[in-house]
């Protein structure tokens, strides 16, 4: 299975999405656009993790009804009281505004499900190599070094295995023990070799002039086009929340703006990476189709 | 035109009685592909590193090294960085990003060299070392050979005039090594940049090289053809000659005149002239396989996968290993070697068939006791065992016992090591003292993963003595090696593992004797004569019998 | 003046207190983002600061072993299940790196890992907040010889740090995104609910440092003379 479609695009392009999508998502509490958000979110999200992401969906639910329902505990201002619950009125507008915020964490996790699929920290690190050179190879090198520590720790955790030093079937306080000498073991072996780290940095010429830093993402025409339709789209929605557009209150009455044309655009914005990602199966389809 | 010139360098580390080398005079020409061969401690990495400034150590130096015309430290690092490369022998360690595409570009990136150049350089190195398909993959999902083949390429990435490689293929098995080689061959006719190498591997290297420098405690004591050199350090009895190529070997210890013969084609060209056409003997007697000991280890179709899904990587091994004896097991990548180890000692667990250790089922030890006074196993990397600050204290992690302790030290050879940190130490003591450490353990029978890995022709001798005392005392041995050279002389039974079975058990004068590829470089030079010689010892025993009364 | 220098003071006296103003007139859950905003204005001197000193090989090399060495610390622990040594490890960074390198190490470690485990909104709150526990210990100990060093004193000082450092702040996280309705009674109790997890992070963290900290500092300190670093 190849990279979907968005995933292909420039990093710029999947940031500024994200960060427009989860700033969009944090900000409208109209249910109309949670509800687009909710559908958007978790359309593009399934579409991306599959079987994934239905069962972190599945998470997400419980979590999503606990918020909702624990609001009106402390919030008993409303009009419609559904209940009398400890002495204290569980009021129909508390519960709306329960699940209003329920959804925008539902949807802040749903594009941060999708953001840690797209952004992989290779992208993170090209999109800031430039401004941050120092930090962003600092963040390389753990990148490259994490693995490396993982499989080290297993050789070690292994080798003492074999000389009759295993954590298994020992007491609690003989496991703490083992595991403090295996990580102990670890970080005098990856110490130690990170002096041959740095002697071949210096080799190949590491602080002897300013850094400048290979790209391999380039901006092609097709990412300065959705750089442009997602501005568009953005700037629209960004008119209609200064219109107030976007705006609703839950308590103690609920009231909410007319839905407009913001809706639509709003919808356009947030589903383009569905689009890209759907336009790339099927125009793979037919290319396939041709051989 | 020199190049390099080196005038009567001598330098000491801090503290130190002896200087690290001494008097070092040393010429090099542009486009030369120079060998630096001698003991390890011999002072051939401290020479290497002179001819970089970065990794120029700290300590007690006279005389100087000129780049061209210019003393080296008068060279700007930035112009340094990128004339002279440099690749080190552990290819995980030497890399510093997690891209290979990244890795590429790193030099280049350090010394603010600019996109469109960068770019461009990046794609005609991925290009020429064969990396286009590995070019977006992670590094930590090579192997150790693609690994330092990545090395070798983001240096050369910076386009320099001299490249130095420091053991580069000491860490690499015989075929990811050879492949390297012939990279590096390859950078200098086509590319004409000056390469100086130290390598174990002479073997390999020294019918490809333009000159030989032999050095031995901080001097240089032989600097010659390569056809010569050999020559020159047969007559003077020098231990390094026990490291030049096969063929050499042969023809100077059966007193060959002329030319010597570098090469297994040379070699046997050479043995086609000189031996009389009738033979007289043809073949060594077999080995003994002396009385049947009880099978130490035996595995019994053993059916293994990593999961559920994958597929087989043991596909009914079968093996017995008797008791007392040095058994090695021998087979190309992926074949299964490592697997088989890792069945034994319980790490990978069989889903069809029984592993038995002195003819008890593994599963039928509990708890540890499969790993006290019975099997341990010497892992591949002797690093993964150090966890003290040093040798003793590591040691008395396993073994309190003092005497026991200064016993196996003297067995190991390490006991002048024992304050030491174990990180000071050299590759072939540091395998040395993991192996004191697994010996602590009192095992029966042991494993060895890789153990000659890294290790020059010197410490592979007296690992080999250590392994026959053991084997006197009654411990049974297993070797998984890539070493063919090694299981020839050393081993009493190979056994040949291929796609997950174990096809043969053999001695290794029936096993070598018999293959044509996979053997040693004096079989391939002598099969055509003699039927099982298999060591340069062989050869030259047949090659005497043959030649009386001549 | 420096750059870092320069962002410094303009986070504090303009970018921090202008995010809080406006942060008021955003709808919503709009103090997500300055909640947010805020922390990225706090973190980012540190980072300016790094970049500015230009560090050299052996440093980033040392910083980095370090950061990977707290991420993949869980790994040794793989008969122990729940068992997690990092913040240990972060304070001992903060020892030998200093208050500046200890803020690094823990706040890219906890970057890092969240590449592995999922980014989230999150992860700022825990960038603050294991790097305030470096920097802390960087502050407290590091070329310090006031403070005692052995392994009960330091082990008591990391309980301490984790109990009231980075708790309250990874708790504060779960009250902005979690609670409908700040009332007393809900955020005490969001902060309640956390104690016993929070009092077995901070275990882990004592016996960390109990057992490790002697053997681990003496490490260290031969690899930063190795280097010739923070000497």
């Amino acid at each position: 299975m190849g990279k979907d479609g968005f995933s292909k695009c420039h990093p710029a392009v999947n940031f500024l999405f994200f960060v427009g999508a989860i700033v969009f998502g944090v900000l409208f509490q109209h249910p109309a656009y949670l509800l687009a958000g909710l559908l958007c979110a978790g359309a593009y999200y399934l579409l991306l993790c599959g079987q994934k992401a239905l069962k972190s969906m599945a998470m997400m639910l419980p979590l999503f009804l606990i918020i909702a329902a624990i609001n009106p505990l402390f919030n008993t201002r409303g009009e419609h009281i559904l209940f009398h619950l400890f002495g204290r009125p569980y009021t129909q507008e508390a519960l709306g505004y329960g699940f209003a915020v329920g959804s925008i964490l539902v949807i802040t996790l749903l594009w941060f499900g999708c953001y840690n699929r797209v952004m992989t920290e290779d992208k993170f690190t090209a999109l800031f190599g430039n401004l941050m050179p120092a930090l962003s190879l600092l963040l390389v090198m753990v990148f490259r070094l994490i693995p490396a520590l993982l499989y080290k720790s297993k050789q070690i955790t292994d080798a003492r295995r074999c000389i009759g030093k295993s954590g298994e079937n020992l007491t609690f306080r003989q496991k703490i023990s083992s595991g403090m000498t295996v990580l102990l073991a670890l970080a005098g072996w990856s110490l130690e070799s990170g002096i041959l780290t740095a002697d071949s940095m210096r080799c190949r010429g590491y602080g002897t002039a300013r850094r400048t830093n290979f790209q391999v993402y380039r901006l092609h025409l097709s990412d300065w086009v959705l750089l442009a339709a997602l501005a568009l789209t953005a700037a629209v929605t960004v008119c209609g929340a200064a219109v107030g557009a976007t705006e609703a209150a839950y308590v103690p009455v609920f009231t909410a703006a007319p839905v407009s044309v913001f809706l639509p655009v709003y919808c356009i914005f947030l589903l383009i990476p569905t689009i890209i990602h759907i336009k790339e199966v099927v125009l793979c389809r037919i290319f396939i189709s041709k051989i | 035109m020199p190049h390099i010139h080196i005038q009567d360098l001598t330098f000491a580390y801090p503290g130190a009685n002896a200087p690290a080398l001494q008097d070092i005079n040393l010429t090099i020409k542009q486009g030369e592909y120079i060998a630096i061969c001698g003991k390890s401690g011999s002072g051939k990495t401290t020479l290497l590193r002179h001819l970089k400034s970065v990794l120029t150590p700290h300590g007690e130096r006279t005389g100087q090294i000129l780049l061209g015309d210019t003393p080296l430290a008068q060279v700007p690092p930035i112009e340094q960085a990128c004339k002279i490369g440099y690749v080190m022998q552990n290819p995980a360690e030497q890399i510093v990003t997690d891209k290979v595409w990244h890795e590429l570009a790193f030099g280049l990136e350090s010394v603010g060299c600019d996109r469109e150049t960068m770019r461009s350089r990046v794609g005609e190195m991925a290009c020429y070392f064969g990396i286009g398909d590995w070019f977006h993959k992670d590094v930590a999902t090579l192997s150790g050979g693609q690994q330092q083949l990545l090395n070798l390429a983001s240096v050369m990435a910076m386009q320099p005039d001299v490249l130095i490689l420091d053991e580069p293929t000491s860490q690499l098995d015989p075929l990811a090594a050879s492949d390297f080689l012939n990279t590096v061959r390859k950078i200098n006719l086509e590319l004409g940049t000056t390469v100086i190498i130290t390598e174990h591997r002479l073997e390999d290297i020294l019918p490809a090289v333009d000159r030989v420098v032999v050095m031995e405690r901080g001097r240089i004591i032989e600097e010659d053809l390569p056809k010569n050199a050999a020559g020159h350090l047969w007559e003077r009895q020098d231990p390094m000659f026990a490291a030049m190529p096969t063929s050499a070997q042969v023809f100077y210890r059966s007193s060959g005149k002329g030319e010597s013969p570098l090469t297994v084609r040379e070699g046997r060209t050479w043995l086609e002239n000189t031996l009389p056409t009738a033979l007289k003997c043809t073949q060594l007697p077999n080995s003994e396989t002396g009385e049947k000991t009880p099978a130490a280890l035996q595995l019994k179709d053993i059916w293994f996968r990593y999961e559920r899904n994958s597929q087989d990587v043991l596909r009914g091994a079968e093996l017995a290993v008797s008791g007392r004896t040095i058994h090695a097991i021998v087979g190309g990548n992926g074949a299964g070697k490592s697997t088989l180890l890792k069945a034994v000692c319980g790490s990978a667990r069989p889903y069809r068939g029984a592993v038995s250790i002195f003819g008890k089922k593994v599963s039928h030890y509990k708890g540890n006791s499969l790993f006290a006074n019975c099997l341990a196993m010497l892992p591949q990397d002797p690093k993964s065992l150090f966890v003290k600050d040093s040798v003793s204290e590591d040691m008395q992690e396993v073994c309190q016992d003092e005497n026991r302790l200064k016993e196996v030290a003297v067995l190991c050879q390490i006991d002048a090591l024992l304050d030491r940190h174990p990180y000071d130490l050299s590759g072939g003591e540091q395998q040395r003292v993991a192996l004191a450490k697994v010996l602590l353990t009192d095992p029966k029978l042991l494993l060895l993963d890789e153990p000659t890995k890294g290790m020059d022709c010197f410490f592979k001798e007296a690992f080999a003595e250590i392994l026959c005392k053991l084997k006197e005392q009654g411990i049974t041995v297993v070797i998984v090696s890539h070493d063919v050279e090694f299981c020839a002389k050393y081993a009493d039974f190979v056994s040949m593992v291929f796609d997950g079975q174990v096809l043969t058990t053999q001695t290794p004068r029936q096993f070598f004797g018999g293959n044509s590829f996979y053997t040693t470089a004096a079989n391939r030079m002598s099969r055509s004569f003699f039927q099982n010689a298999v060591t340069p010892d062989d050869v030259v025993a047949l090659f005497r019998e043959n030649s009386e009364g001549m | 003046m420096k750059k870092s220098t320069v962002f410094t003071l303009l986070s504090v006296f303009v970018l921090i207190p202008g995010a809080l103003f406006l942060g008021r007139f955003l709808p919503g859950r709009g103090f997500y983002l300055t909640s947010t905003l805020v922390i990225l204005f706090v973190l980012l001197p540190f980072f300016l600061a790094f970049e500015d000193r230009r560090p050299q090989a052996r440093e980033l090399v040392l910083i980095a072993v370090l950061c990977a060495l707290a991420v993949a610390s869980r790994a040794a622990f793989v008969w122990l299940p729940h068992f997690k040594p990092l913040f240990g490890v972060i304070i001992l960074s903060g020892i030998v790196c200093g208050a500046q390198g200890g803020f690094l190490v823990g706040a890219v470690s906890a970057f890092a890992s969240n590449f592995l485990f999922g980014q989230g909104p999150w992860t700022p709150w825990q960038m603050l907040a294991y790097g305030i526990c470096g920097l802390v210990a960087g502050a407290c100990y590091h070329k310090k010889d006031r403070l005692p060093k052995d392994p009960l004193s330091l082990g008591l000082f990391g309980f301490v740090a984790v109990l009231f450092t980075v708790c309250p702040i990874l708790d504060t996280s779960t009250v902005l995104t979690s609670l409908t309705v700040f009332t007393p009674a809900s955020v005490f109790g969001i902060y309640a609910a956390a104690i016993p997890t929070n009092l077995i992070q901070a275990g882990c963290t004592l016996v960390t440092l109990l057992v490790l900290s002697k053997p681990l500092l003496y490490k260290l300190a031969r690899i930063t003379q190795k280097y010739g670093l923070y000497q």
